[in-house]
């Protein structure tokens, strides 16, 4: 895959500049490997960086559904999908109780939890004309108080023995199958993006909404459309990390929010949308993950993960504001 | 000696000449009307007078000694008031602040002394206190007020700089008679207090009404001066016009009427909305249809409402003998109708995607396609683009890499792919170049020889006259007069722009 997602053939021009992105993604993944090798030895063998890939692809479900997001403008970006990863992890969790044989099932109440509520802000959003930051944020409100009445603050749900191998141990060519279901949505979205009618029109409504509006795009279907989609994507994730962790506990999905946007931003999906593509993010995705790991060997605790997040989003976006005044 | 004269003023940008030659002489205790059309330079010349815009060349004189006005306020200072087309309030303030907002009056050099600013606004407020409405109080922020209400404190504000010259442009498109009548009875006032006022207007009852000499422009130059008392409004016009009067070849023998007669592809009756009342016409296949008159008569409403991009208040629309209803443009378009808008990015172009992005969306609408295949979309997107010899070197390059006119090109291109029944121009041609527009030109007549009905808006008059087959000529949001045959003049049309409307 290249980072062409914009075009269906390349061109030189607009691959050097989608390309900056991606490359320095890949050289940063490259430094920070041999940094953590450097640290600890054994931090980048195979087994462990099958590991860290594996952490990397849940992060990668959810910022799928967040690449989409913002790539439809008008200031879109999804809050709430730490919360919708928490709740339908919880309600895949209680499905399946440890069954295998519950495991379709407990999919489908997943995806369908994720699919309500990403469409509620969808509607939310188009309908209520509520800014996307604050319907998401209030959803993330509104699923932090359900499961807190769900759960009642007692750990709940069990992963069926076959979904935890299915995450964790080798499917396939010695490969976790989370691996294997993150190659197949990044072939998804780049198909997505790149050939269907439904993702040249993300573009076009982030690029400029008013015109797709007066090209027949039917701009309010869309936008509902792609919050539906975080919200399965989210969801998704959510089935996965019961696989990885064994069961549910508490607020799992929060760690996602935003380390998601951090992956779309860095892998050359300005904020403001209308270009950009799913193959950066999914180098951002790998990159934050190592960077975590790093993080976690030299004993920084959760609370400086965030803080070194948050300062890394508003670098990226002082980078980025910058690169574009230069090139207009 | 005059109060202000401009001699042999000109003003360029790039290759593009605003004013060739602009002259005029305004004495103290006169109303001096200025009328021109479209791009006849008479706003280029205000703003020169006003200081945002620098001659290129001429002189300027007030009282006789020469000056140079470098900013608006300079131009201030030399005692010139300016009231804004484009109102220029500050929509969160009072009434009196607004008044007041080019001149506060201060206490100790900082703080706004706010008795002394009701005092000066209530004189102002005063003046129009029978026409200005119940709501109507120094204390209410202006964004509250209707849009007639707004252009008074506009008015208000222009008459508190007490300046001895004043220029107001068009400042009685928004009022209803009796607000425009006190303010002419004020400017009788000013006037005899030996005040200059120059007033654009492009209503020939008003200028007959309050003008003492008018002032024509055609071309970026003056073409004459006449006094009101001693003169006809058909005279002036004929002044606007020139001797020219342009109608080409192919608008001198239009399509035979009977090629076009059977049932027409777009009817339209007691069409009403915003900005336009009861609009009623008929396209025929394979005609041009011409929206003339002054900008902003409801030309453009008209078209965006048929278009579905602006709602309707009532009104009945039939395509080709059906009547439809829809009120949003994607189902506009799958009815067979299409919209070129001349504010392209805005309206038109989706913005740092590549050009074949920019054609295919409404294929991919009228054909139901859900998945892209670039190389058979090719087939059908490039005979689009040639068709007005766009010039590209590649369908994936970024579209704002792209002139002005070809960005335009590619935007039309996007209703070629499928030809539509109705085609819908809204000034179509703003901001493009010269053969850009000979080539849109040369393929709307084409189109329409297929058998399209086309509506045509344009600001400029040349190109209906010399495209349009009927002109409709709009004027206060309302058809005033239909053009056909040879009477298709530009005479014809200055006189039906620029009567009053009934």
């Amino acid at each position: 895959m290249s980072a062409t997602e914009t075009t269906p053939v390349k061109t030189s021009s607009v691959l050097a500049v989608l390309r900056q992105p991606l490359l320095i993604a890949i050289v940063l993944i490259g430094v920070l490997l041999a940094f953590g090798e450097a640290l600890s030895p054994g931090f980048a063998s195979g087994e462990q960086i099958l590991r860290l890939l594996v952490v990397a692809s849940l992060l990668g479900l959810v910022a799928a559904g967040q690449n989409l997001v913002i790539l439809a403008g008008r200031e879109g970006i999804d809050l709430s999908v730490g919360g919708i990863v928490s709740l339908s992890a919880i309600v895949a969790g209680n499905v399946m109780s440890g069954q295998d044989a519950s495991i379709p099932l407990a999919i489908l109440a997943c995806v369908a939890t994720g699919a309500l509520f990403g469409f509620l802000n969808g509607v939310g959003v188009t309908v209520m004309r509520i800014p996307p930051l604050v319907m998401t944020l209030g959803m993330l409100g509104v699923l932090q108080g359900l499961l807190v009445v769900i759960r009642q603050g007692i750990p709940s749900g069990k992963a069926a023995p076959a979904l935890a191998d299915f995450v964790a141990k080798p499917f396939l060519f010695g490969l976790p199958g989370t691996i294997w279901l993150w190659v197949a949505v990044g072939l998804f979205m780049a198909f997505l993006l790149r050939r269907t009618v439904f993702g040249q029109r993300v573009y076009a409504i982030g690029s400029n909404e008013h015109a797709a509006f007066m090209a027949g795009v039917p701009v309010k279907r869309m936008r509902v459309a792609v919050f539906t989609f975080s919200g399965i994507f989210a969801a998704i994730a959510g089935l996965c990390l019961l696989g990885y962790s064994g069961s549910s506990f508490s607020n799992v999905g929060e760690q996602y929010m935003v380390p998601s946007i951090i992956a779309v931003v860095f892998g050359g999906t300005p904020l403001a949308g209308g270009k950009g593509g799913y193959t950066g993010t999914m180098a951002g995705a790998v990159l934050l993950t190592i960077l975590q790991s790093i993080l976690t060997t030299v004993n920084i605790d959760e609370s400086g993960r965030q803080m070194i997040y948050g300062a890394t989003l508003l670098v990226l976006m002082l980078f980025y504001g910058r690169g574009r005044r230069m090139r207009g | 000696m005059s109060k202000l004269e401009l001699s042999g003023v000109s003003k360029t940008y790039g290759a593009t000449v605003a004013l060739r030659r602009g002259d005029l002489s305004v004495e103290a205790g006169e109303v001096h009307v200025l009328v021109g059309s479209n791009g006849s330079g008479k706003s280029t010349l205000c703003k020169i007078v006003a200081g945002s815009v620098k001659p290129d060349g001429g002189r300027v004189a007030i009282d006789g000694e020469p000056v140079a006005i470098g900013g608006p306020k300079a131009s201030k200072a030399k005692g010139i008031g300016i009231f804004y087309q484009e109102l220029s309030l500050a929509a969160h303030r009072t009434v009196e602040e607004n008044i007041c907002l080019a001149d506060m009056p201060v206490t100790a050099g900082l703080f706004v002394d706010r008795k002394a600013l009701s005092k000066r606004a209530e004189k102002y407020i005063a003046l129009f206190e029978t026409v200005s409405g119940d709501d109507f109080a120094a204390e209410t922020v202006v964004g509250n007020l209707r849009a007639d209400q707004r252009q008074l404190v506009e008015i208000m504000k222009t008459l508190a700089t007490e300046a001895p010259i004043l220029i107001f442009d068009e400042p009685t498109s928004a009022l209803d008679r009796a607000q425009a009548e006190r303010f002419f009875e004020i400017l009788g006032d000013l006037k005899a207090e030996g005040r200059s006022i120059i007033f654009i207007s492009h209503r020939m009852d008003e200028i007959f009404a309050v003008g003492d000499r008018v002032t024509v422009m055609r071309d970026g130059e003056t073409v004459g001066t006449r006094i009101l008392a001693e003169t006809e409004p058909t005279a002036v016009i004929q002044l606007m016009v020139g001797s020219k009067d342009d109608l080409a070849e192919a608008a001198v023998n239009p399509p035979d009427a009977a090629e076009r007669s059977g049932t027409p592809v777009l009817e339209v009756s007691g069409f009403s909305g915003p900005g336009f009342r009861d609009i009623s016409f008929s396209v025929a296949a394979g005609e041009i249809l011409g929206f003339g008159g002054l900008h902003g008569q409801g030309q453009s409403a008209v078209l965006r409402s048929l278009f579905g991009a602006e709602p309707y208040g009532g009104g009945r629309i039939s395509l080709e003998g059906t009547p439809v209803h829809y009120s949003n443009p994607r189902d506009a378009i799958l009815l067979g109708m299409a919209y070129v808008s001349g504010d392209r990015g805005r309206d038109g172009i989706v913005n740092g995607r590549p050009i074949f992005e920019n054609v295919v969306p409404v294929h991919f609408l009228r054909n139901g396609l859900k998945i892209v295949q670039p190389k058979v979309l090719k087939k059908r997107v490039d005979p689009a683009l040639d068709a007005l010899r766009t010039k590209y070197a590649s369908l994936w390059q970024a579209i704002n890499s792209l002139s002005g006119g070809n960005q335009q090109k590619v935007v039309i291109a996007r209703w070629l792919v499928d030809q539509p029944t109705v085609l819908l121009l809204d000034d179509p041609t703003k901001g493009v170049d010269l053969s850009a527009k000979s080539d849109l030109f040369a393929l709307i007549r084409e189109l329409a020889r297929e058998g399209m009905g086309i509506v045509l808006y344009s600001s400029e008059d040349a190109e209906l006259l010399n495209n349009a087959d009927r002109i409709l000529v709009f004027n206060q949001g309302r058809v005033t007069r239909e053009l056909t045959g040879a009477d298709r003049t530009r005479f014809n049309l200055y006189h039906a722009a620029y009567e009053a409307a009934s």
